[in-house]
């Protein structure tokens, strides 16, 4: 909301400067966003003396102007006024100024006369309402030609940039601004315009035409005012500079005052031209099925009866709260006039403006709610200043108010309101605040005050609302600050983010950094993952009004999300990479339903192994070392024993073969890891060897025991022995270490793969494995004898199981 | 004798002067060793007239004395030389072999000491969906349907009933539902808008608080909130409270912390009014409470709301919101 501190002088006097004021009205919940003089477009506008006047050569109705601009040097301009004349001092606009009614001044060649910049009247200047010729300066004391004309004639005007919330319907207005100002202040609020209207002579019946509201609860009062013999015209400087300053853009002397009002009482009006209505009547109901209308705006729209319009005889003229119809718009032929001025039903009006996609000045208003006792005056307003404008006469009122409105009673406890706030403020100045505000204060004492809210503002409707009040004007800064005294509370976090903030420690100890991207991605990225028909992630969630086609749906699974950022960072040479991301993502669970929100964790790791430097080798990472990671993430999170279950994964984004599953003890799949296949890569243009993992956290969590169990070091020495055996490259580690966990003595403390190799000399497709048995007692010193006893069987099950043979 | 003396004290101490450090100990032993030459000496004095013994033994051992001190002083002058010599081919200059570490994303790392302040005044961190439900996000946080609030955040919906959560207000209204007061709440987490520009992505990070208890006022609101701010910036950054409004909360308030950058004075990054908007607060509007059964004349309480980009961006002095989501390297290693 744009407001001229010039206008709102004229309905309270306040006397302080403009970033004061500013201030004030932000600390008491008004937000002002910008502070701008009223003059800025005038900046380049100076006073200048006309030195000679000489007669345009090309054009006898033209002259040119010598003029000093107090720089010395002498300025010609072209002028066309009558009134200029040797000696006098004037206001030139030079090239870059904007004039109030948003023409920019420019060097401009007249007649073939270079005229750089322009001699102004007084209304051009918006400083008046003469235009008749240039606006003489002489009689303003002590200034010099070349001064700025702001400086000058002192002009002192501002436009606030105020922002209102929603709460606050009443501040959509100079009126309510006024009130505001004046309640910060303790200042009077000088009478209001409209509400002293001389209604002689005019007919407060009805019957010219008749008007009627088939909705009343949509409606609950409906003033019509009917003028005759206007004559449109463009309105005075004064009302359009106003306008202009206000960020309206003036039409013709009955649209103007129409806004004007709006702008000055909050209350949106709307004239029709009265010979235009058929019947003439007035009908407020729902629209009819098939209806249409052409709007102010020139636009043809489909009515459904869900929009409340007006009517007349045969067809709706306005959508109500919204719109007028081109039908009955006041054009520069219109002689008489309706007036509308009228209360719509807040959440009406704003499923109508939702419905048509369109948001008017109106329609903002009424949206929050008007005020339903300022109907009238707002309606006399208007006709008085057409009476005065555009000489019209005031033939009739109509003021249907079918749902009269309820004042609200509102009790406020002086004590409940202190303990709340944390203060302690007196009852009487409470009432004090309540009163400033505009409330009716009936009954006061220290148990409590009784209020009677003020029509204009609907945001006033129990107890609480009146302690923000008191609160807003008493100052949020003079309440103290102080550390609650409060209860002990035992509640835990929730367990989910404890376990995954362990995640993303464990990971980023491994060198993985975390990545966040957004929930939301394009469905052609999820089919490019390939997931069967059966597969929960190959249904996505689709926003219904999303920013673009690549932000449609909801991720089903963190792999888009992560390639993405690979090839971004490869686009930019970051070819080095290892990047995890932890978050959500989201299961179909069809209309209407929140779908199973699923927290996942997934890396990659891409490039090299080590670091590019010269103390390391360089080498491209594999399988391997992401599998590394995986094993430690899931040992620290106590998910033990796990296994990697090669064959084709759940995934099919993997290169066959080289994806596997990850799983627990029971064999539940908690996660898949491997190499993406290059075609999946390709549709993220990448073309180097990327793996990756993926994890659900709630599988992660159940499986994983983080009780840690102290195990009493060993006191007797262990005895290691080493076995190269070669076995056929189709026989997986995997299966040879379960079978000897389960075959091996309980000495046999531990098991594990030192080397493998395969070539020259051993056999095409058979592999050597070293492997190195360890051996323990618990409670004695093995001897060499005693471990071969126990070993040897072992080593002959594991060579006959496998058909493997000793490597000599 | 005495010839053989002065000769033996001043090859010793030339030796010495001119010595390398591992020829100390060899040049000790030659001489003061068991066997030494000024040892042998000194074993020798039995060898000369009684009245001449005296002053030779005086004499030998001030030369004794004066080699001793000479060999201390060199190997001083080693030690403190020391650093500065090499071993062939070992250059300790060299980078050395640097692990890679992985880093938390900056608005994790955030999230975290956000959180860590609030749970050691005894809040609980709680999580709710992303996607929610109409009722959650706007009714029972008193804003109904086709209520001018709603405008104040652009939603993303799914359909009529279902959309993206605007706020992490909801978790509020879920938590209350299953735990009765009194009680205090954090609720991070992802948050969604329909809005795309240089200060705005259509998602982003939100913690909310809540604090109900029996005589939960509006000076104890001002009391966490500030000292939250002279947590995660410092001590002397001012705040400032302003009436606004959300449905949610009465009375509500903007809290705006002096600009850090230009510590009040007005730049480019506070608008030029010395302040900035980092948390929307306020006390919870009985309607809230009724909504989930509690008794507004029983309990009162404080919620709030911070985006978690804006004090990152603050704190880091990044200046493009959408850095965030880029997940550039080069941006991600340095926090």
């Amino acid at each position: 909301m744009l407001i001229l501190t010039s206008w709102l002088k004229e309905f309270v006097p306040f006397d302080v400067p403009v970033d004061t004021l500013a201030e004030d009205l932000t600390l008491a919940g008004l937000e002002v966003e910008g502070v701008e003089s009223a003059f800025k477009g005038l900046k380049s506008v100076v006073v200048a003396k006309v030195l000679e006047v000489k007669t345009h050569p090309g054009a006898s109705f033209l002259k040119i102007c010598a003029l000093d601009t107090g720089s010395g040097s002498k300025v010609e301009v072209v002028c066309g006024a009558p009134n200029v004349a040797q000696g006098q001092l004037v206001a030139l606009a030079r090239p870059g100024t904007i004039l109030p009614d948003g023409t920019m001044v420019q060097t401009a060649r007249i007649h073939g006369v270079e005229s750089p910049g322009m001699l102004c009247s007084q209304a051009e200047l918006g400083l008046g309402e003469d235009k008749a010729g240039i606006m003489v300066l002489d009689s303003f004391q002590g200034i010099a030609p070349g001064e700025g004309i702001i400086e000058a004639l002192g002009l002192d005007d501002w436009i606030l940039e105020i922002g209102i919330t929603p709460n606050r319907p009443d501040c959509l207005s100079v009126i309510g601004i006024a009130r505001e100002v004046a309640a910060i202040y303790g200042l009077p609020l000088m009478s209001l315009p409209g509400e002293d209207s001389v209604l002689e002579g005019v007919s407060l019946q009805g019957g010219l035409v008749p008007i009627s509201i088939e909705t009343p609860d949509l409606c609950r009062r409906y003033a019509a005012g009917i003028m005759e013999d206007i004559d449109i015209a463009t309105s005075p400087v004064w009302l359009t500079r106003r306008l202009l300053a206000s960020g309206i853009r003036p039409i013709n002397n009955v649209v103007d005052v129409t806004n004007y009002v709006l702008l000055e009482r909050g209350q949106p009006l709307h004239a029709f031209d009265l010979d235009r209505l058929n019947g003439p009547n007035i009908n407020v109901r729902l629209a009819r099925p098939g209806e249409e209308i052409v709007t102010l705006d020139g636009k043809r729209r489909e009515l459904s009866p869900e929009i409340l319009v007006i009517a007349d005889r045969d067809r709706p003229v306005a959508v109500a709260g919204v719109m007028g119809g081109a039908n009955s718009e006041v054009t520069d032929k219109t002689r008489s006039i309706l007036i509308e001025s009228a209360w719509f039903f807040p959440g009406q009006v704003r499923r109508a403006a939702k419905v048509l996609k369109v948001s008017t000045e109106a329609s903002y208003r009424f949206e929050r709610g008007v005020d339903p006792e300022g109907i009238p005056a707002a309606l006399y307003r208007a006709m008085d200043l057409l009476s005065q404008m555009a000489g019209g006469q005031k033939k009739e009122v109509t003021d249907l108010y079918v749902r009269p409105f309820d004042a609200v009673h509102i009790e406020l406890r002086p004590e409940r309101a202190n303990r709340l706030l944390g203060t302690s403020i007196e009852p009487d100045e409470m009432a004090s605040i309540l009163s400033k505000i505009g409330m009716e204060v009936g009954r006061c004492n220290s148990e409590s005050i009784r209020a009677k809210a003020p029509s204009y503002r609907p945001d006033l409707k129990e107890e609480i609302d009146l302690v923000e009040e008191v609160a807003r004007l008493h100052g949020f800064s003079n309440i103290p600050s102080r550390i609650p005294e409060a209860s002990l509370i035992s509640m835990h976090s929730e367990p989910g983010k404890i376990f995954g903030d362990k995640v993303k420690g464990i990971l980023t100890c491994q060198g993985l950094s975390e990545i966040i991207s957004y929930s939301f991605i394009s469905p052609e990225e999820i089919e490019a993952l390939r997931f069967g028909k059966e597969d929960p992630r190959s249904r996505w969630v689709r926003v219904k009004n999303p920013l673009s086609e690549d932000q449609s749906v909801l991720r089903t699974s963190l792999l888009p999300s992560l390639l993405g950022a690979v090839s971004r960072n490869f686009a930019r040479r970051n070819l080095n990479l290892r990047l995890f991301e932890l978050g959500t993502c989201f299961l179909d669970q069809g209309k209407e339903r929140q779908p199973i929100e699923e927290q996942r964790v997934a890396g990659v790791w891409t490039g090299n192994r080590y670091p590019e430097s010269w103390a390391w080798p360089d080498k491209s990472a594999d399988f391997f070392d992401l599998k590394g990671v995986v094993e430690v993430l899931l040992r620290r999170l106590g998910v033990d024993p796990f296994r990697f279950r090669p064959g084709t994964p759940d995934d099919p984004f993997y290169m066959p073969g080289a994806g596997v599953c990850i799983q627990s003890h029971d064999g539940t799949t908690i996660g898949t890891m491997g190499q993406i296949s290059p075609e999946i890569l390709s549709r993220w243009d990448i073309d180097t060897q990327v793996f990756a993992f993926d994890l659900a956290l709630k599988g992660l969590m159940d499986v994983s025991h983080d009780i840690i169990r102290f195990r009493p070091l060993a006191k007797f020495p262990s005895i290691g022995v080493d076995n190269a055996i070669i076995v056929s490259d189709s026989v997986y580690y995997q299966d040879i270490f379960g079978f000897i966990r389960s075959n091996g003595h309980e000495f046999l403390e531990s098991v594990d793969v030192f080397d493998v190799y395969s070539g020259k000399p051993i056999p095409k497709n058979f592999k050597s494995l070293g492997i190195r048995f360890v051996y323990r007692a618990p409670d004695h010193t093995l001897s060499d004898k005693e471990v071969a006893e126990i070993h040897d069987p072992l080593l002959h099950k594991v060579l006959e199981r496998f058909h493997g043979e000793l490597r000599a | 004798m005495l010839e053989r003396l002065e000769k033996i004290r001043s090859q010793a101490l030339r030796a010495i002067e001119e010595s390398g450090e591992e020829d100390l100990e060899a040049i000790r032993i030659k001489v003061l060793g068991r066997k030494g030459e000024l040892t042998s000496i000194l074993k020798s004095i039995g060898n000369l007239p009684v009245e001449e013994r005296p002053r030779f033994g005086q004499l030998a051992n001030k030369f004794k004395k004066e080699i001793e001190a000479a060999l201390k002083r060199r190997k001083a002058q080693f030690a403190s030389e020391g650093r500065v010599r090499q071993i062939k081919g070992f250059d300790p200059t060299l980078p050395g072999r640097r692990y890679h570490v992985g880093r938390l994303h900056p608005v994790s790392l955030m999230m975290g000491e956000v959180c860590s302040v609030f749970e050691r005044m005894g809040f609980s961190v709680v999580q709710g969906p992303e996607v929610e439900l109409d009722f959650y996000n706007f009714e029972a946080l008193n804003i109904p349907p086709d209520h001018p609030a709603r405008d104040m955040q652009d939603t993303f919906y799914i359909d009529d009933k279902v959309l993206l959560r605007t706020h992490t207000s909801p978790i509020q209204v879920r938590t209350m539902e299953k735990i009765s007061p009194p009680l205090r709440i954090i609720a991070p987490g992802k948050v969604y808008r329909c809005d795309s520009d240089v200060t705005h992505t259509p998602m982003f990070h939100q913690v909310e608080g809540l604090m109900v208890d029996r005589s939960i006022s509006f000076a104890d609101l001002k009391g966490i909130l500030t000292y939250f701010v002279q947590e995660i910036f410092d001590k002397d950054t001012a705040v400032r409270f302003r009436p606004s409004f959300f449905p949610f909360t009465e009375p509500s308030a903007e809290v705006d912390i002096q600009c850090v950058i230009c510590r009040g004075n007005g730049c480019r990054v506070c608008s030029h009014t010395g302040w900035l908007e980092v948390l929307g607060a306020g006390l919870v509007h009985p309607a809230v409470f009724r909504h989930v059964g509690y008794d507004p004349e029983q309990y009162s309480g404080f919620a709030f709301g911070l985006g978690i980009e804006r004090i990152t961006m603050l704190r880091y002095g990044v200046d493009d919101i959408r850095l965030f989501y880029d997940n550039d390297l080069r941006f991600l290693e340095q926090f």
